[in-house]
């Protein structure tokens, strides 16, 4: 039976009407028009739907909708400000570490999280920090680079 | 300084704004007022006739629109290869594969769908099943197809020179083998599609595939529309790797369904049937004999190889050519014979991966070079160096490698990876290893014999002149094709990147017969650039009228006209401009200044819309013996790379500690991109070298059929990777570019066999390389030398 | 891969849960991160009824150490696992079994208490738990019970839990003085991987320079849930530790198990009983540095 929730996501408030074995993934993409979120395997495996919920990462399609409510949900469409894109999707853009695409919105999630919890990752930190999002197309060289170039620049940011 | 100014340069990817924000469309990103969800059902069976198939309960079920088979679908056989067309879209005799489709159903939800599928009564007589290429070719096997005797699908046997002769000069004759498993793309993006029908018989099918050109084809005849009648548009598509190179059941399905209905469908495979159809990477088993001289050279090669080639034939005719003639280089190799058989089993079917057919072939021979060399005491890199092959030089089977870097990019990554101080020289457990490999930039021919060019590109100005826009059919997959012509067409235009701006992927930009075979850069980049060319030589023109300046006189550089002599006269020009230009917002340039956007605003006077067109066929390649047209190309990037692994030898797990690639692309069009490309192939061909295997049950049902079990490389499991571009400029390709997508991954997986040698000492003849496989190999060795 | 239906209920409390666990007895299946169950359900090898979500009720998430040693509440997350202070300190191969579990987004969903309900053999909790003598607490509506995990395993994929019972805590005691533990696992990948075999070893000496006073030895993947490697714990006691009575160890570790040469599995029975040789000489090698004092 359908039931409404109440969704924080983005710090904005969504009503919908949700059924008990609607996952997270799904309603934010077929039923919030959030597709930035992508479906690559719907069991955990591939990390393309990953969203930062309660401030960690979390698989969204091992999430059920229902969960969700009351919690403070992040998508890719969260990261942009005012000011344009947050520094991980400009320094994702002008390293070239992106090709097909399909992985990024959960790869700069999973990003995000790990500078905001350690500002200055060693290589090997972004690497564990990342290694739940699989990407088939770059090899993540030019992803590693990436974080750590945003890494560096916030630090300057923040001085 | 580069003599381009757009060309060669690290912009960013003109997708990568809206990728990187999640704006970016893919196909089950998209949706339409009224659309049904289709599902499939399919085969529990790896081989069994179809007795009956009874849909009504299906019918039944509420929410259901439609319900197809092959009474609907019609018997019309398709594939790949015109010689194998063995498919039809949905079985009616019998199932040749676990997966194989029967039925399909639209409905109002994808739960009503999925659940509806499942009412769908099947009558199955299982037959006996052959799984392995020994199975197969048993006597008295079942048949997959009656029309495969003894189950080979394909067979292929050529000679260069003469090997037999040759082997009784050589002073050492070396005999290996190698076993792989077969691979799966495992792109993150499944397939999907979403297919609409309007009332005037329009059929547009918007799906995640490489190829809209052989879609288009391939629907308009198996379900019997005419090629104009068919529309097939790419959103954005998470990554190919060939599994999307050629039409799918799924789109077969959905537009039969749109059909049906009139109504949008959407379909999209989850990770399981990305698995059971995603037509991907052989298995491979090939036993090679080489002959040498003392001195190294190389003087003959004897190749046999096996196939496991599943189901249908998809591209594998192409497939077992390839897996022969990329051995011709890029050594001086006089005499080459090859017997490549491809064998049909009820398993999925396979097609092409990224280094179609040539990977493995490629990783055998290597190995086998990396033996020789050791038995000859020659350090493996000099044997390379001893006989390659130069730019102009011409393979035994034809190949021309009207550029070649390749000895270049040997030297490259000697040096930067310190090989001279590292090989034969790291501690146990640590070992270096190298390998080198080419790829085509494309084929000669469409996978259909035809007189068509292979793409066709228009660029339209706009109106006021500050706009050109590129159309093109091609597809942009993830690999940055859509980049990379945006640059062609802004230096052969002469202006900035930002005033061009690209829309790709769609049959109604013109023909492109897509993303594969390496082919896209140098053929599309052709178009392009012609059609680019073509652009500036009308806008010159209009302008040559108006100043009365010779058009060769003039030239248009980074947004401005530039005048070889003297600048003529622009004032009367320039107040036709500001007058023209009252109302609009971007101002004119300075005054001593004409600029690309004034002067096509004043040629759109004259001319109307400015259309640039540029078109593109390879020129007549060499060969004349059967199969010449596979491995034949206007240009070949070849690539050097050097692994440097370390072995756990008590539990046989092996980290790549770094790799050094160095690959000739001719010419860098983004050089972030090619890197790029470098990077994703070292992994895919360390996944495949390391890890990956799709595995089946005694009934050929898939075991792995997941991202959990089938194991690609994640961030943890991937070394740092140097990337060097070497720059042979090739004649053919556009500013001298060639491919850098596949070249690549041909080096990588002998570079980490022969790095695993030198760490132990043991020579593994079996892939994936996983930590069980190694450990026995290891314990194998001790074993055998404690004996003697 | 869509979810079969089910009602969803999340209650506010323990007791909450409790009836509702008595209410709908075997139709009914504890949520916690849902790392396995929802991907169970999904793969169609599961359709409970009701789905009691538990992950949010706060009771549940504690880490309490006292001197007598640690409660953890069942649901607090692998990576709040791996990176509690509290934890890592005294039960360092705990943490080391968290770390090793999945990715970050699986670690942060997933919980121990669903590790341990999960009763794979593959898990990567239950070796350092068992090996630090761990013990569950139980709850229903009628009643608590505490038993040691080694006998909440009952078999693949079993437990001793009824239907109307949930995993309430998890209790390790303090470590004896000159104690120490390692977990080391095994994977293809470096990480998302399930492992093909897993050992957490544990030792208690009788003094600085010592001699063994007791071991257990918990084996991964080698059986229908986690093995005691007992002849080797057995032939530890007390000796001096060194590599040669570890290696004695190992091989005696590598009889215990029991792998079944499953046709189809991550790897050959022959394998896992060699890697099992290897982690436990390995493991037993990080206790005793963690016993004599040289923790890193
Ligand atoms: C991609 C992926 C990778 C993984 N990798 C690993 C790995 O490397 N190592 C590993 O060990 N596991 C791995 N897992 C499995 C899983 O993440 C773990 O077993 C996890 O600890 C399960 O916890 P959960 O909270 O998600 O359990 P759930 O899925 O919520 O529950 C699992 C089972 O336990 C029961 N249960 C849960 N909590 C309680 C309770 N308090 N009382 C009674 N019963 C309860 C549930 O009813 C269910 O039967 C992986 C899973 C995925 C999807
Ligand atoms: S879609 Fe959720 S992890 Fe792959
Ligand atoms: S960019 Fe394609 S999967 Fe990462």
């Amino acid at each position: 039976m359908k039931k409404i929730i109440t969704l924080d996501i983005n710090h904005e408030h969504y009503e919908v009407a949700v059924e008990p074995n609607q996952t997270l993934l799904d309603t934010l993409r077929y039923q919030l028009g959030l597709t930035g979120t992508k479906k690559g395997c719907e069991v955990g495996d591939c990390g393309a739907c990953t969203v930062i919920m309660d401030g960690v990462t979390v698989n969204s399609c091992l999430v059920l909708a229902m969960q969700a409510e009351g919690r403070q949900i992040t998508t890719i469409e969260g990261l942009e400000t005012k000011e344009g894109m947050h520094p991980l999707q400009t320094a994702f853009v002008e390293k070239g570490a992106i090709q097909c695409g399909f992985c990024t919105s959960g790869m700069i999630l999973s990003a995000r999280v790990l500078l905001d919890k350690n500002p200055e990752p060693t290589e090997e930190g972004i690497r564990r920090g990342i290694a739940g999002n699989l990407c088939r197309c770059t090899g993540y060289q030019k992803i590693v680079e990436a974080v750590q170039s945003a890494a560096d620049g916030m630090k300057e940011g923040h001085q | 300084m580069s003599q381009y100014d757009v060309i060669g340069t690290r912009a960013p990817r003109v997708d990568a704004p809206a990728k990187a924000t999640g704006r970016a469309i893919f196909v089950d990103d998209m949706s339409m007022p009224g659309m049904l969800y289709g599902a499939l059902l399919q085969s529990p069976y790896a081989h069994a006739l179809i007795r009956g198939i009874d849909v009504s309960a299906a019918l039944k079920l509420p929410g259901v629109k439609a319900v197809v088979t092959h009474k609907e679908a019609g018997l019309v056989k398709y594939g790949v290869s015109p010689a194998r067309y063995d498919e039809t879209i949905f079985c009616y005799d019998k199932v040749r594969q676990v997966g194989d489709n029967i039925a399909a159903v639209a409905a109002v939800d994808m739960a009503t769908a999925v659940e509806a599928a499942s009412l769908i009564k099947v009558d199955y007589e299982e037959l006996p099943a052959v799984f392995t290429i020994e199975e197969a070719l048993a006597d008295g096997a079942p048949l997959v197809h009656d029309d495969y005797k003894r189950n080979i699908s394909a067979e292929v046997h050529q000679e260069f020179g003469d090997v037999e002769a040759a082997l009784k000069e050589c002073d050492l004759i070396k005999t290996t083998s190698l076993k792989s498993k077969r691979q799966d793309c495992a792109f993150i993006e499944p397939q999907g599609c979403i297919a609409t029908y309007d009332l005037s018989g329009n059929l547009t099918l918007y799906s995640s595939t490489q190829t809209t050109h052989y879609v288009q084809r391939s629907l308009a005849m198996a379900l019997g529309a005419p090629v104009g009648k068919v529309r097939v548009v790419k959103p954005y598509v998470g990554g190919g790797f060939g599994s999307k190179a050629s039409a799918s059941h799924l789109e077969m399905a959905a537009c039969l369904l749109a059909m049906q209905t009139g109504k949008p469908v959407k379909m999209i495979f989850d990770r399981e049937q990305v698995f059971l159809h995603g037509r991907a990477r052989h298995q491979f088993v090939h036993t090679m004999t080489t002959g040498v001289k003392k001195d190294g050279t190389i003087m003959a090669l004897k190749h046999e190889a096996w196939l496991n080639g599943g189901a249908y034939s998809s591209f594998g005719i192409a497939t077992v050519y390839y897996a022969g003639s990329l051995l011709g280089g890029p050594y001086k190799l006089p005499n080459m014979k090859y017997d490549g058989y491809r064998i049909a089993t009820n398993l999925p079917a396979c097609g092409a991966q990224r280094g179609h057919g040539g990977v493995i072939a490629r990783s055998c021979w290597e190995q086998q070079l990396d033996m020789i060399a050791e038995e000859l005491g020659m350090d493996p890199l000099e044997l390379r160096l001893k006989n390659i092959m130069t730019a102009g030089d011409v393979t035994c089977n034809d190949l021309d490698m009207s550029s070649l870097g390749m000895k270049e990019c040997i030297e490259v990554v000697r040096d930067a990876s310190d090989w001279k101080n590292k090989k034969g020289k790291l501690p146990q457990g640590k070992g270096i290893g190298m390998a080198c490999g080419f790829f085509v930039s494309g084929a000669g021919f469409p996978i259909y014999r035809s007189e068509t060019f292979h793409c066709t590109v228009t660029i339209k100005v706009t109106e006021d002149g500050g706009t050109a826009i590129v159309s093109t059919a091609s597809a942009e997959i993830g690999q940055g094709s859509d980049t990379t012509f945006a640059m062609i067409a802004a230096e052969g235009m002469g202006i900035p990147l930002g005033m061009v701006r690209i829309e790709s992927g769609d049959t109604d930009f013109g023909v492109d017969l897509g993303a594969y075979s390496s082919r896209q850069t140098l053929m599309t980049g052709q178009a392009t650039k012609q059609a680019a060319e073509n652009v500036k030589m009308q806008v010159l023109d209009a302008l040559s009228k108006e100043l009365h300046v010779p058009v060769e006189d003039m030239d248009i550089k980074k947004g401005y006209i530039v005048f070889k002599k003297d600048k003529p006269d622009l004032s009367a020009l320039k107040t036709r401009y500001i007058k023209e230009h009252r109302e609009w917002t971007d101002n004119p340039s300075l005054d001593d200044e004409l600029s690309f956007r004034e002067a096509s605003r004043i040629a759109f006077f004259t001319k109307g819309t400015i259309v640039g067109t540029g078109m593109y066929k390879p020129p007549e390649l060499g060969g004349k013996f059967k199969g010449a047209a596979v491995g034949t190309s206007p240009a070949y990037g070849c690539s050097a790379q050097i692994a440097e692994v370390s072995v756990d030898e008590q539990t046989g797990r092996i980290t790549i500690e770094k790799m050094t690639d160095a690959h000739d692309c001719g010419q860098a069009i983004n050089r972030t991109s090619v890197e790029a490309q470098m990077h994703g192939s070292m992994a895919m061909g360390l996944g495949e070298a390391l890890f990956e295997e799709v595995k089946f049950d005694d009934k050929g049902r898939l075991l792995n059929g997941d991202l959990a079990e089938y194991k690609m490389p994640t961030a943890l499991d991937m070394p740092p990777m140097e990337a060097l571009i070497v720059e042979s400029h090739e004649p053919n390709g556009p500013y001298g570019a060639k491919e850098v997508g596949e070249g690549n991954i041909m080096p990588t997986i002998a570079a980490v066999l022969n790095a695993v040698h030198d760490a132990i000492g043991v020579r593994i003849h079996e892939l994936p390389l996983n930590p069980e496989r190694v450990y026995l190999a290891i314990k194998e060795y001790r074993e055998k030398n404690a004996k003697q | 891969m869509l979810l079969p239906k089910f009602e969803f209920h999340e209650p506010k409390t323990v007791d909450e849960a409790c009836q509702m666990m008595a209410e709908y007895g075997a139709s009914a299946m504890v949520l916690a991160g849902g790392t396995d169950l929802l991907v169970n359900m999904k793969k169609k090898l599961l359709s409970p009824q009701h789905l009691i979500a538990i992950s949010r009720i706060e009771e549940l998430k504690k880490v309490d150490s006292s001197p007598f040693g640690l409660k953890i509440g069942a649901c607090l997350s692998v990576s709040d696992t791996a990176s509690s202070d509290a934890i890592g300190k005294k039960w360092g191969a705990l943490s080391a079994g968290a770390k090793a579990l999945g990715s970050p987004q699986i670690r942060n969903l997933a919980t121990i208490g669903g590790n341990l309900g999960t009763a794979s053999s593959a898990a990567d909790l239950p070796p350092s738990l068992m090996a630090y003598g761990a013990r569950v607490v139980l709850k229903s509506s009628a009643r608590e019970r505490t038993l040691p995990l080694e006998e909440f395993f009952t078999g693949s994929k079993r437990t001793t839990l009824a239907d109307d019972e949930m995993i309430y805590e998890i209790q390790i005691d303090e470590p004896a003085p000159y104690s120490g533990a390692g977990y080391e696992s095994l994977g293809v990948r470096s990480c998302q991987d399930i492992k093909i075999v897993n050992v957490a070893s544990f030792i208690t000496l009788d003094g600085p320079g010592g001699i063994i006073k007791s071991a257990r030895i918990v084996m991964g993947c080698v059986g229908p849930t986690h093995l005691r490697a007992h002849s080797a714990e057995k032939i530890l006691v007390g000796e001096k530790p060194g590599e040669a009575i570890f290696a004695r160890a190992g091989e005696l570790a590598m009889q215990d198990a029991t792998p079944r040469g499953a046709a189809f599995s991550r790897a050959s029975a022959g394998y896992k009983k060699d890697m099992v040789g290897v982690l436990t000489v390995r493991t037993l090698g990080t206790a005793w540095k963690e016993a004599t004092g040289e923790r890193n």
